[in-house]
């Protein structure tokens, strides 16, 4: 081993607190790796790599190869300006005890100047631990935190012991948490609360185990994977299943340390209950698991991940607790479920009457009633029924007064959707209603069907002209109502119901709704929905220019919306071919001499054939009269943006032999006008598709 | 095997575990609050003076919306909770709040005990907090806290509250599921034992209907803005402000605000607007017993 080796060494720190909420775990685990690197770094202590643990009261790392011995340190102060007074120059002198010679004089932008440059002798690691461990915890910012005792130090939950080993030795210091309150480092931590003891830690390649032998998995993803095969040991024999729940899974894994996973039943008088009542009371107050068998169908069994050890008895009577829980919370489920569905409609009408849906903006029936006006309109857009579309439109909040969704709110509309169905509304009614909240944003699941869609999408329409109306935009980080959701669950059922209405008339119906006849308001929606549009796009990998050319389109409102789409469809496709390049380069070309020669934009010069000196003018005229049919024809057409773009495309070769043959700059102001009409003309139509010159090359 | 602890053992229990750690043993206030720690022994106490304050009381709370005319077996429009407050937070609270479930024959070590994020806020005190609920076997049976700020002000040191639901943690103790069957004196029912039902059911039923069928809106309305008056009135002399009186205003105005939500007379609207007046009146309560206390 040489030298340099036996200067490294790993180092252990570990934040031992009361419980941290599970939803902040992952962020501090990667918060505090973070900071560590930041630390040591700015003070030239390197390191090889960073482990993290997180968990209920766990907060760890272990940094392998760090250097116990900083880097020496190199300080240099300036001084006076050369040729400065003498008492300056002393003055610097006395205050670093040095003499001149220990000076140096450098040149800067202000100057020469006397420097000092002082060598330090790197510090032992172990000496700077306590300054940096106090910068993280000073540093360290949660999304909520508070104070314990005499604390003026925030954490998650009160912060009770700091654990660290720098080569295994424990690391002498504490940290100041409050007027005359420390807490001082130490070697040991603890374990599980059944054996609650100190343990102390004597070797850092032991912690991981030495903890697991007092019952804490210290490593999140060992903690979720023993979870998962642990639910696979109990149901796969059965032949059930989990219903995958992701976040679920996360939080339990932050809120067990050494997980116990058992099965309990459900009582079979709940099971008519609709499923995602059952799984939905499960999840939010239990935090239980459903378990589906192989048809997808919810089975009488629930699936919860205790932090008590494992022993027979224990675990009996521990599930034996908790089916009582759920047998309470699921009797309250089924009284509100009676309850609700012994409701008439108009019993919710009336009460969707009293519920405010903003200040200024009426009831939630209020609401109802608008997105009903408007669904007459939507409803051939979506090729359905306007009877289909206004009844759905009508009764899609009544489920917002009901007992059920008061309880859980995550249920409006699958509520709204039984209750409706349960009332005689057809089946296409009854899902469209359940379904109308979807998509939540632009990467959530989406509406089945169109009735469904439109319903989302004037529902949306209805808050995106309400709000806006009151004046209650985003701004910056600002969006208390998601307004930029609603346009995002807009811009998609447009893409993906492929519907094809420009984007003026989206707002049209609704700001009659409101009586609002504001034409600034009405620019800042259609604005609103194209900036949403164009953020879309980018997700989904289309390039800036190209978006840009489109969405900068002077009467970009009103162009069919499935236009615009094949128009930034047809260009992504093409841009990349050599025609197209070519195309590019000559159109720009084309352009540039336009712009060169500052020929009024809307000048009336006609063009007189007479003056043509050349086939090559004729032509350019020639194309740009066929040019100009096709787009007044077709350019509103769907289906034929492909073939315009072709044609615009074929257009290059025409342009190039003009350049090659006519020089535009004729002596002739009125030959060259006449020319240069030839081209604006040409540019003009082809500016009606997409904004070319915004393309990069 | 032992026999079931009953209320009264339960309650008996937490409250000499308490004393033996030092609380004083107070009793509950007597006026009507929709939780313990509207008792000024919490709210007004962990403002000062004095920096040390231990305390736990037994407190009734009502609930006027969660009456359900004694036919839920969970909800109750009035029901008792074991509050302990505790300043500053003692740095070993949560194994003296374990201790104490063992104190009542709730061995931690047989149960799957786990402290679930909760952070409490109560916006008629101008107070909130960070904390969990408290599960044993998925079960809630008690609310702990680190109170932060009371009446809009910082409390400082950090009080630690916990609040335990008694007829759950009793509920869960003598396995029982519906709460009027439990055993309040642990007597036999030949021998004249008591269940809860038998003490509390019919008031249940009585005052589920007049809270929301029979109360008066019109006298109730006239009461809050008594209340009100009252309380701003005792609070106009700064230099001897009746702190505590204004603040049984306080506490009376909020119970009859709640009497009133029941009632369903109050619009969503107005609603934020009597929660406003009554967190004003318990800011100026806290505000006036602040200052009195530094003065004094």
């Amino acid at each position: 081993m040489n030298k340099n080796e036996r200067l490294k060494g790993d180092l252990l720190v570990e934040f031992f607190s009361e419980e941290i909420p599970a939803r902040m775990q992952v962020g501090s685990g990667d918060q505090l790796e973070d900071l560590f690197r930041k630390n040591l770094v700015s003070r030239d202590i390197n390191f090889n790599s960073c482990k993290i643990y997180t968990g209920p009261r766990h907060l760890a790392i272990i940094i392998r190869d760090i250097d116990l011995i900083q880097k020496n340190q190199v300080i240099e102060k300036r001084g006076p300006r050369l040729g400065s007074d003498e008492r300056a120059i002393n003055g610097f002198l006395k205050a670093n005890n040095i003499s001149l010679s220990d000076t140096i004089i450098k040149n800067t932008n202000n100057g020469d100047f006397y420097f000092y440059s002082q060598n330090l002798i790197g510090a032992n690691s172990a000496k700077i631990l306590p300054d940096i461990i106090n910068q993280i915890i000073r540093g360290f910012v949660w999304s909520k935190s508070q104070r314990w005792a005499y604390s003026d130090l925030k954490w998650a939950r009160p912060l009770r012991n700091i654990l660290i080993l720098l080569n295994d030795e424990l690391v002498e210091g504490k940290i100041k948490i409050g007027n005359n309150t420390y807490l001082e480092f130490t070697n040991y931590t603890f374990g599980h609360r059944h054996n609650e003891q100190k343990i102390i830690v004597k070797n850092i390649n032991e912690y991981e185990r030495l903890l697991n032998n007092h019952n804490v998995i210290l490593d999140r993803e060992i903690r979720k994977n023993n979870i998962l095969n642990d639910i696979g040991l109990l149901l796969n024999k059965k032949h059930l299943q989990l219903k995958q729940d992701n976040s679920l899974l996360d939080e339990i894994t932050g809120l067990v340390e050494f997980p116990n996973v058992m099965l309990g039943s459900i009582d079979n008088e709940f099971m008519s209950l609709p499923p995602e009542v059952l799984s939905t009371a499960m999840k939010v107050h239990q935090k239980y698991f459903s378990i589906i068998d192989n048809n997808n169908k919810l089975v009488p069994k629930f699936l919860f991940v205790s932090n008590a050890l494992s022993e027979e008895n224990r675990n009996i009577s521990i599930t034996e607790g908790n089916e009582r829980v759920l047998r309470a919370r699921l009797s309250d489920a089924s009284f509100f479920w009676k309850v609700d569905t012994s409701n008439s409609l108009d019993h919710y009408n009336k009460k969707i009457e009293k519920i405010l849906f903003y200040e200024g903006l009426g009831s939630i029936f209020d609401k109802t009633l608008r997105i009903s006006k408007i669904s007459n309109y939507f409803s051939t857009h979506f090729n359905e029924d306007a009877s289909l579309a206004k009844e759905a439109a009508l009764l899609s909040k009544v489920d917002l007064a009901s007992e059920i969704v008061g309880e859980f709110p995550e249920l409006q509309g699958i509520m709204g959707g039984y209750y409706s169905k349960i009332n005689g509304s057809s089946n296409s009614v009854s899902i469209a209603i359940s379904e109308h909240y979807k998509p939540k944003g632009f990467a959530d699941d989406m509406p089945k069907t169109n009735l469904g869609a439109m319903l989302s999408m004037i529902d949306n329409i209805d808050t995106l002209t309400g709000f806006f109306g009151i004046n209650k935009k985003p701004s910056g980080s600002k969006d208390p109502f998601a307004l930029r959701r609603s346009g995002f669950s807009i811009v998609k059922i447009m893409i993906e119901f492929k519907l094809n209405f420009c984007i003026s008339d989206l707002f049209t119906e609704s700001l009659n709704t409101f009586n609002n006849s504001s034409e600034i308001i009405k620019t800042e929606l259609q604005a609103f929905i194209v900036d949403k549009f164009s953020f879309i796009l980018k997700k989904e990998g289309l390039r800036d220019d190209i978006i840009e050319s489109i969405i900068s389109l002077p009467d970009l409102y009103k162009i069919p919306f499935q236009v615009l789409c094949k128009r930034i469809k047809y260009i992504n496709n093409m841009y990349k071919t050599e025609e197209f390049k070519f195309f590019l380069s000559n159109f720009k070309r084309l352009n540039n001499i336009i712009k060169a020669n500052q020929l009024q934009e809307n000048s009336k010069i006609k063009i007189n054939k007479n003056l043509f000196q050349g086939s090559e003018e004729e032509g350019i005229f020639d194309v740009t009269n066929n040019l100009r049919l096709e787009i007044i024809n077709n350019k509103d057409e769907v289906e034929k943006q492909e073939n315009i773009l072709k044609e615009i495309i074929k257009i290059s070769d025409a342009i190039d032999v003009f350049f090659e043959k006519i020089i535009v700059n004729h002596e002739d102001d009125i030959i060259k006008n006449n020319r240069l009409m030839l081209l604006v003309n040409l540019r003009n139509i082809i500016i009606q598709y997409s904004k070319f010159s915004l393309l990069e090359d | 095997m032992s026999k079931k602890k009953s209320f009264q053992n339960i309650l008996m229990a937490l409250q000499s575990y308490w004393v033996n750690q030092g609380c004083l043993l107070l009793q509950p206030y007597d006026s009507e609050v929709g939780a313990g720690t509207f008792h000024p022994s919490t709210v007004l106490r962990v403002l000062g003076p004095d920096p040390i304050w231990k305390a736990a009381y037994i407190q009734p709370c009502r609930r006027p919306t969660d009456g359900r005319y004694g036919e839920n077996p969970n909800r109750l429009q009035h029901y008792y909770q074991f509050q302990v407050i505790i300043q500053p937070s003692p740095d070993d609270i949560q194994d003296l709040y374990l201790g104490s479930l063992n104190a009542i024959g709730l061995n931690t070590k047989d149960h799957d005990v786990r402290f679930v994020e909760d952070d409490w806020e109560s916006p008629t005190l101008g107070a909130s907090g960070l904390g969990w609920e408290i599960w044993c076997d998925g079960m809630e049976i008690s609310q702990f806290t680190y109170f932060q700020q009371v009446g809009g002000i910082d409390v400082n040191p950090v009080a630690s509250e916990i609040t335990y639901g008694l007829e759950r943690l009793a509920m869960f103790i003598q396995k029982v599921e519906n709460v009027y069957d439990l055993d309040w004196d642990g007597v036999e029912q030949t021998k004249g034992g008591k269940t809860y039902g038998d003490i509390f059911l019919q008031q249940e039923k009585e005052f589920s209907t007049y809270n929301f069928e029979k109360s008066n809106s019109t006298i109730l309305l006239q009461h809050f803005s008594d209340a009100e008056k009252e309380c701003v009135s005792l609070l106009k002399n700064k230099d001897k402000p009746l702190c505590l009186p204004a603040y049984d205003q306080c506490i009376k105005a909020s119970h009859i605000f709640n009497l009133l939500d029941a009632r369903g007379v109050i619009s969503a609207s107005e609603r934020q607007s009597y929660i406003l007046k009554v967190r004003n009146m318990s800011r100026s309560c806290c505000l006036a017993w602040m200052e009195k206390n530094n003065n004094e």
